[in-house]
């Protein structure tokens, strides 16, 4: 399990706002190939630590390792040509346009020279087939003329995901992709990223618990800011301060 | 197609068609002539700006700064009492102003929303106190273009600048291909990003583009095209003062283009043409006319929710 | 520059900033709490000063004619909101902009129809029209003092409003959640008007207070009216204390600038503002 390579690191990476420690000194290792599920309670530092690890939010300290280059100072954008593609926790489409203009917005930086003034946006097949491409691959093939805003909102989040896997990442960071969701709607994401993870390296910040025991190869937990485990699935359920200071509670408000 | 909608291309085969024709029933009226070269100047100006608010959503106050620039780089870098190529020299000024857009495009676009609307306001504020408090550069009086212009290409001249007609088709010919440029553009591969950037800046940098760079490029362009305006308004009236770059002046802009319809381009046209004409209409009425004007303004807010195209995509399209 | 100089120009200065501070207190709690940019503010320190002239004409008396004009002011700001500004709260902002452009025209043209287009001035009320010796050969003039100290006084007065009373907690409240406003049982609406009125109530005081100061002439209120976005630019859009720390900055800076480098004194506060912005691109006390 663990001979895939490590694609993306973080090294004692901090985020304080003020004197309120966000997130404290993590260390992580996200490879290749392999969904890397991250749970904590509310204000665990989840989000803190995804918006840093694909560059809108610079660390107070600590370094993230793309490749084994120190990326943590990178604009935003940059992470995204390194290959780290992001999806938002809340909808972040292009809510005017087509399906299809949303990914093609992704994909028109692989294929075209964005700064070209004058050739016409329509005009470029290669752009197209991979945003019609990623449109498959979420299972929106059919919604591809269909103005954004006017979709379901869990077509909605498929789009979301089809975006960033447009910009034709290599890691996936998925900021609760599943937030929202009907039951049905929600299988239809997990068989996905089944799928996905055999090709991305997947890094999924998820509510739904079951869903995130049943795609993770590896587990970690944070809490109030702080490391508490990585492990497998199995690893960490056993884990007693998990059981404590997580899942415990959540039981409870399950039975309550 | 880069004119997608109905209601545009109706109003551009009118627009161009009256506006080929005017001179030809106003041949001896030369000051009606220059009235209208006036507002086909302004129209220019006018769809440069409604490109950068409306289509790049840079909201800027301070657009007149560019409109003044042009007037003042050609008086500055041409020879006294000598008659210079019009086509050489309008590209020297506008490359000057394309540089001059870097270096404060790269300043003020640091900032975003309300904050970027001041500091292009504070910016062309200091431009303007800068020419208005200079000995050199005639301090209010401005400076005075002594030689107009030759417009030969190869050796070969069309135009006469002096001649109200001739500096009237020179000005339409301005509308077109700002018009076609800024079409094109936003058609364009950069046109899209451009488009993105606007509807949602945050997807866009995380799908992968440095959006400054978008904005910076967008506003060399819409300044250069605002400067070539001013360098045809300066050249109409042979002088060029502070008082083209007053915030008014920007104001007055940015109001044509909302009148027409935000971020149609063709609607700043048909903005400009309005404003113009009621003013003209109500300065003939009544010495009050500013009365008029402002109720005319208000009254155009509250009934027209998308300017004057917008009504008329209402009644024209599908 | 002698001590003594200088003494006179930072009180010139701290002076002119706290006029400042009151015409721009109103532009930056109107965009504070509606997020409405109103450049028609200045207009209304204009109104300010020719109520102020117009009333004193009438009763004679300075302290009649203020109050009249602040009355005035109100209702004219309550007016404004109730008839326009209402009908623009769910438009963009460039609606807003170009409304109150519309308002400009509006109010420049109606002060030239009502009263003229010759410079007027106000008289110093007697009781303040003396000075007070400042060293041994300069004075300075008690009405200035006084026009500080009430500025001072209101300064003092909004402070206390927004930080401590109601009507403050449902302000500071409305700038960040209108819903939870509306929870309340508080009637947005209500509270929009009030809080616009006093915002052209604080830029007609600012009128009435300059008007034996400066002189009332035509286009008063738009000179004024682009030094006040820079006071509230530099000291965050929205921010009272931003307001009183950029007027106080912007009324110091320009009053020395004006001595010390008289040909450039124009320019220096829009480069002060640009420098701060690039500083900080939210100003000194952003939200």
């Amino acid at each position: 399990m663990m001979a895939n390579n490590i694609l993306l690191e973080t090294e004692s990476l901090s985020k304080h706002w003020g004197g309120i420690k966000a997130l404290d000194d993590i260390s992580l290792q996200f490879h290749d190939r392999q969904l890397h599920g991250v749970v904590g309670p509310n204000g665990a530092g989840k989000s803190t630590l995804l918006n840093m690890l694909c560059g809108t939010l610079k660390p107070t300290s600590g370094c993230i390792l793309h490749q084994g280059e120190r990326i943590e100072g990178m604009k935003p954008w940059k992470f995204v040509r390194r290959g780290i593609g992001r999806s938002f926790q809340k909808t972040n489409i292009y809510t005017d346009v087509t399906c299809l203009e949303n990914c093609a917005v992704a994909t028109q930086r692989r294929f075209a020279g964005s700064f070209n003034l004058f050739a016409s946006r329509h005009a470029n097949k290669p752009v197209r087939d991979a945003a019609e491409k990623a449109l498959h691959q979420v299972g929106l093939a059919d919604r591809m003329n269909t103005i954004a805003a006017e979709i379901s909102y869990g077509e909605q989040r498929q789009l979301e995901l089809a975006m960033v896997l447009a910009t034709d990442p290599c890691i996936l960071l998925l900021d609760e992709p599943m937030a929202g969701m009907g039951h049905e709607e929600s299988l239809r994401i997990i068989e996905l990223l089944n799928e996905l993870k055999k090709t991305y390296s997947i890094v999924l910040v998820e509510h739904d618990m079951d869903a995130i025991f049943e795609l993770s190869d590896q587990l970690t937990v944070l809490d109030n800011g702080t490391h508490l485990i990585t492990g497998t699935v199995d690893e960490v359920r056993n884990e007693p301060r998990v059981k404590e200071a997580y899942l415990g509670k959540d039981d409870d408000e399950e039975a309550a | 197609m880069i004119f997608e909608k109905r209601t545009e291309r109706i109003f551009l085969a009118i627009f161009f068609l009256i506006a080929l024709c005017i001179p030809l029933f106003l041949e001896d009226n030369s000051f009606f002539v220059g009235k209208i070269t006036t507002i086909l100047i302004l129209a220019v100006f006018v769809m440069s700006l409604d490109f950068l608010v409306g289509r790049v959503g840079l909201v800027t106050l301070g657009h007149a700064l560019f409109y003044g620039l042009g007037g003042y780089l050609f008086v500055i870098i041409t020879p006294e009492y000598e008659a210079v190529n019009f086509w050489i020299y309008a590209v020297y000024v506008m490359g000057i102003s394309a540089l001059i857009a870097l270096v404060i495009g790269a300043v003020v676009l640091r900032t975003s929303g309300i904050y970027f609307i001041m500091i292009t306001l504070a910016i062309s504020q200091m431009a303007y106190y800068f020419f208005f408090d200079s000995l050199a550069f005639g301090g209010g009086d401005g400076l005075f273009i002594f030689m107009k212009p030759e417009t030969s290409i190869f050796g070969l001249s069309f135009l006469n600048l002096d001649n109200p007609t001739h500096f009237y088709y020179l000005a339409l010919l301005a509308v077109l291909i700002t018009l076609l440029v800024i079409k094109i553009i936003l058609r364009s591969r950069f046109g899209r990003i451009i488009e993105a950037s606007r509807l949602n800046p945050e997807r866009t940098e995380a799908l992968g583009y440095n959006i400054f760079a978008f904005r910076l490029i967008s506003y060399i362009i819409g300044s250069t095209l605002a400067a070539y305006a001013g360098l045809l308004f300066a050249l109409q009236y042979g002088y060029v003062n502070p008082q083209f770059m007053t915030w008014e002046m920007s104001g007055t802009a940015l109001v044509m283009s909302i009148l027409g319809g935000l971020g149609t381009i063709y609607g700043a046209i048909l903005g400009t043409i309005t404003y113009e004409g009621l003013q003209y209409l109500f300065e003939h009425m009544s010495e009050d006319w500013m009365l008029f004007m402002g109720g005319a303004i208000i009254l155009m807010v509250l009934l027209l929710r998308k300017g004057l195209a917008g009504y008329l995509e209402k009644l024209l399209e599908k | 520059m002698s001590t003594e100089l200088f003494f006179v120009q930072l009180i010139n200065g701290l002076q002119y900033g706290l006029l400042l501070f009151l015409i721009a207190s109103g532009l930056t709690l109107v965009f504070g709490v509606m997020g409405i940019l109103n450049l028609a503010h200045g207009s209304m320190y204009m109104v300010g000063a020719y109520l102020a002239w117009y009333f004193v004409a009438i009763t004679g008396s300075f302290t009649a004619a203020a109050i009249l004009s602040a009355v005035v002011a109100l209702g004219l700001g309550i007016l404004i909101e109730r008839v326009l500004i209402q009908r623009l709260y769910n438009r963009n902002h460039l609606d807003q902009v170009l409304l109150t452009i519309g308002m400009i025209f509006v109010f420049n043209s109606l002060q030239s129809i009502l009263w003229g287009n010759d410079p007027y001035g106000v008289a110093v009320p007697e009781a303040l029209s003396g000075s007070v010796p400042f060293t041994d050969n300069s004075s300075y003039p008690v009405y200035r003092i006084f026009a500080a100290l009430i500025c001072i006084a209101i300064a003092a007065a909004l402070y206390f409003v927004v930080s401590k009373t109601r009507l403050g907690m449902l302000i500071r409240a409305g700038e960040s959640n209108r819903e939870m406003v509306e929870a309340l049982g508080v009637n947005i609406k209500s509270l929009y008007t009030i809080v616009f009125a006093i915002g052209v109530m604080l830029a007609a005081i600012s009128g009435i207070i300059a008007a034996p100061m400066r002189s009332i002439v035509p286009g008063m209120g738009e000179s004024v009216l682009i030094t006040c976005f820079v006071v509230v630019v530099i000291g965050g859009m929205g921010s009272i204390k931003g307001a009183f720390v950029g007027a106080l900055l912007v009324g110091i800076v320009s009053t020395f600038a004006a001595v010390l480098m008289p040909t450039m004194s124009n320019m220096i506060i829009y480069i002060f503002m640009i420098l701060v912005l690039l500083v900080k691109p939210q100003g000194l006390f952003a939200k």
